[in-house]
């Protein structure tokens, strides 16, 4: 036992004097977890504002403008010119000059004021499924709105003016259930938290497989494995000092980006530190893991790479860190309970955000466990084959 | 001077040919990436589970309950003995909790306005602006199809149209915009590895001693890869046919253009890290930060460009992903030829000379004067 340490310990000093030569991968491995998340954090927002409404308003009277003010009277919508025959609108659709435009017939105020039901047309463009789904959404909303309005109004009094924020929504008739909703772990509803923890669980498992992977193939690229190999140390012992330097750099990496997320966003750390300090240790040997079977089976660095290219965005795709896994079809769903990122995301952000209770984030954290140990034999089996 | 640049072109190509790995994943890996990120990205939510909170347990509040179940959106789950809602959204078991109140029928009958509450885990603030949303226009549709409360009024009814993508499909979105992200990618990394290779081997000296000038050597190493980017192109057209809906537009020739322009772009920019790192491996870094992640990300194929900050939404039009992405949804999906296309088109050229200029620049600085 006195001996296994004491060649680990050679060869770990080894593996940092090494490391120590070599800045550009410690460069590498620092600058993602601040440039990356920050531009993750701003960049990403899917949050739709600003829509450009072009009007077609045929009827031209007082009521058709009181309606096109309650549709535009918010953040949401810029009127941004008003057409004379739906033609015109129509070709500044196409020209991409408009997201979507309104029509309004000119017997609009005639039907109001009969007290019958009038139509307007919207035509939306739906190339951006999820943009023109959630403007159909804020229409559907300030049209409820208006109608709910329009229908209390007293007619000769002019119509209230009421500012629709984004939490708003469409009312029931007076008297009727009402549904509220609460926000809860994220009540200023901040888009940037739930990128920055996803983004932040990418870095720690793909960038600790990336490096591993290029450190590992390295020494078989300049030869220089023939004369490890010839030293009395055992492939483990090897294998453990090759990926100690890596993984403490993770180690680092990890609390930096946690840090990036605390004082750029206002990330809130509401559970404990420990579980996330575990739970990104145990990520960081998967991914090292998945870094050096890479390494195994190719022959050149510029084969690892590419190698994880294709491992690499499956394993984020499927994670729930960017989009959703609800969303996915059914087969991608179950294909991504063997994800070992889709747990660290589910501790990360229940760490963070959630401050989860114990009972729900120990089997995330057994299986993510799990994943590191398995996939950290494999790579040493592997290793060793060699 | 064109024979040169073909002559050139074909050691190139000899010499790609070689590397069966590489052929394997430049063929294989655009279709497999593009459908599995065309199929797995989307915005839109579905299936969310909801947790059920029935205090009142009578037929209207599971009528109440029904409406919520009959939506795509949501998909209802019994809470556990004893769990509590905070409990359930914390542990992960559901992304809502629907809390109906005990008396919530006869509240409703008597007309005294109950409230039901919706908890909903705002971790991911979109989708719990849109949940918050989805349940307030069920609410109020259950509202008036039960006829509580005050008849509804209904003076604008408003009829609205879904133009280019009627079925608001993100597979639709994801699958046009996914073309132009395996146009950058692949096509950039072969340049990028074919570049750095020559000066890790050496053969670099060799271009710089024979009688090719930089503008040609480099133009006829492009040809080659661009010439493989019109096959992934044709291969990943294919797929769109098949998966994501794709047509054919009826002038194809906007597109055919583009996408040329595009492939030269995008393997002069692969070129240009190549020749800057000299190194195989340091080249693919850059060519994944800067042409994939970034086009990932402000390239308008995740979200729509006019969300990124102003401070750095000028640099969208610096990527040549922005303007393909544009013109491939202006051919495929609202087919509208050249009309909207050309200013795209002219961007697209600029940058690839740009880029090619870059790489002239680049290399003649080392070359031996003839």
């Amino acid at each position: 036992m006195g001996a296994f340490i004491r060649r680990y310990l050679a060869l770990a000093t080894k593996e940092f004097q090494q490391l120590r030569r070599n800045p550009g991968l410690i460069i590498q491995l620092m600058i993602p977890p601040t440039i990356v998340l920050v531009i993750f954090g701003y960049a990403l927002n899917p949050k739709v504002r600003n829509l450009r409404l072009g009007v077609v308003d045929e009827s031209f009277t007082a009521e058709s403008r009181n309606f096109i003010d309650a549709l535009t009277e918010n953040v949401n919508f810029d009127v941004t010119r008003v057409y004379g025959r739906p033609q015109d609108a129509e070709n500044a659709l196409k020209n991409l000059e408009l997201d979507l435009f309104l029509v309004i017939p000119d017997d609009f105020a005639r039907s109001l004021n009969r007290g019958q039901t009038a139509s307007v047309q919207v035509v939306i463009d739906a190339v951006d499924a999820n943009t023109a789904q959630i403007a159909q959404g804020y229409l559907k909303k300030n049209l409820e709105d208006y109608n709910t309005s329009r229908g209390l109004e007293i007619p000769g009094e002019s119509r209230p003016r009421r500012i629709l924020i984004r939490a708003a929504h469409a009312a029931p008739p007076p008297g009727a259930v009402d549904v509220r909703p609460a926000y809860i772990y994220n009540p200023g509803l901040v888009t940037a938290w739930h990128y920055v923890t996803g983004v932040m669980s990418i870095i720690m498992f793909i960038n600790a497989s990336l490096v591993a992977s290029a450190l590992a193939v390295k020494e078989k690229e300049t030869g220089t494995i023939e004369q490890l190999l010839m030293t009395p140390a055992q492939t483990v012992e090897m294998l453990f000092a090759k990926v100690t330097p890596v993984f403490i750099l993770m180690m680092v990496v990890m609390f930096v980006a946690l840090g990036t997320g605390i004082l750029v966003f206002d990330l809130p750390m509401r559970g404990a530190l420990w579980m996330f300090a575990v739970a990104g240790a145990c990520a960081a040997l998967a991914g090292i893991g998945i870094g050096v079977m890479v390494a195994t089976v190719s022959k050149s660095q510029q084969q690892a790479q590419l190698l994880t290219f294709f491992v690499n965005p499956p394993i984020t795709l499927l994670s729930g860190a960017t989009s959703p896994i609800e969303n996915m079809p059914e087969f991608f769903q179950r294909l991504s309970y063997f994800n070992p990122l889709r747990y660290l995301v589910t501790i990360v952000r229940g760490v963070t955000l959630k401050n989860a209770p114990w009972s729900a984030m120990w089997p995330n954290l057994v299986i993510l466990s799990a994943f590191a140990v398995v996939l950290f034999s494999i790579s040493a089996w592997r290793f060793r084959k060699q | 001077m064109i024979r040169k640049i073909f002559a050139q072109a074909l050691k190139e190509w000899r010499l790609f040919r070689r590397d069966k790995l590489l052929i394997a994943l430049a063929a294989v890996m655009p279709i497999a990436l593009m459908s599995l990120a065309g199929l797995t990205s989307s915005l839109r939510l579905r299936n969310v589970k909801l947790l059920v909170y029935d205090y009142d347990n009578t037929p209207l509040s599971r009528t109440y309950l029904e409406t919520y179940g009959a939506a795509i959106t949501f998909n209802l789950v019994p809470h556990g003995p004893h769990e509590s809602p905070e409990f359930a959204l914390a542990s992960g078991r559901g992304r809502a909790a629907l809390i109906i109140p005990p008396n919530f029928e006869r509240d409703t009958r008597r007309g005294a306005a109950p409230i039901v509450q919706l908890m909903i885990d705002a971790t991911d603030s979109n989708a719990a602006t849109s949940l918050g949303n989805m349940a307030a226009a069920i609410n109020a549709s259950f509202a008036r199809n039960t006829g509580v409360g005050e008849p509804p009024m209904l003076p604008v009814k408003m009829e609205t149209r879904l133009w280019y993508n009627p079925g608001l499909s993100n597979p639709v979105y994801f699958g046009t915009g996914g073309l132009g992200m395996m146009l950058i990618i692949f096509p950039a990394l072969l340049g990028a590895l074919a570049t750095a290779k020559e000066y890790e081997m050496g053969t670099i000296i060799q271009a710089y001693a024979s009688s090719l000038t930089a503008a040609q050597w480099i133009a006829g190493k492009a040809l080659v890869y661009v010439l493989v980017g019109v096959v992934e192109f044709v291969l990943c057209f294919a797929l769109g046919m098949f998966v994501f809906s794709y047509r054919i537009p009826s002038d194809p020739a906007v597109l055919i253009v583009a996408t040329v322009l595009y492939l030269f772009a995008g393997v002069f920019f692969g070129m240009m890290m190549g020749n800057a790192t000299g190194t195989q491996s340091a080249a693919i870094q850059g060519v994944q930060m800067g042409s994939f992640l970034l086009s990932l990300l402000l390239s308008g194929y995740l979200f729509a460009i006019s969300n990124i900050p102003a401070q750095i939404r000028w640099f969208s039009s610096l990527l040549p992903a922005t303007h393909y992405i544009q013109i491939v949804r202006n051919s495929i999906l609202r087919d509208v030829g050249w009309g909207t296309s050309y200013r795209p088109l002219i961007a697209l050229a600029l940058l690839a000379l740009a880029f090619y200029a870059l790489n002239v620049l680049q290399m003649r600085k080392m070359q031996f004067k003839a």
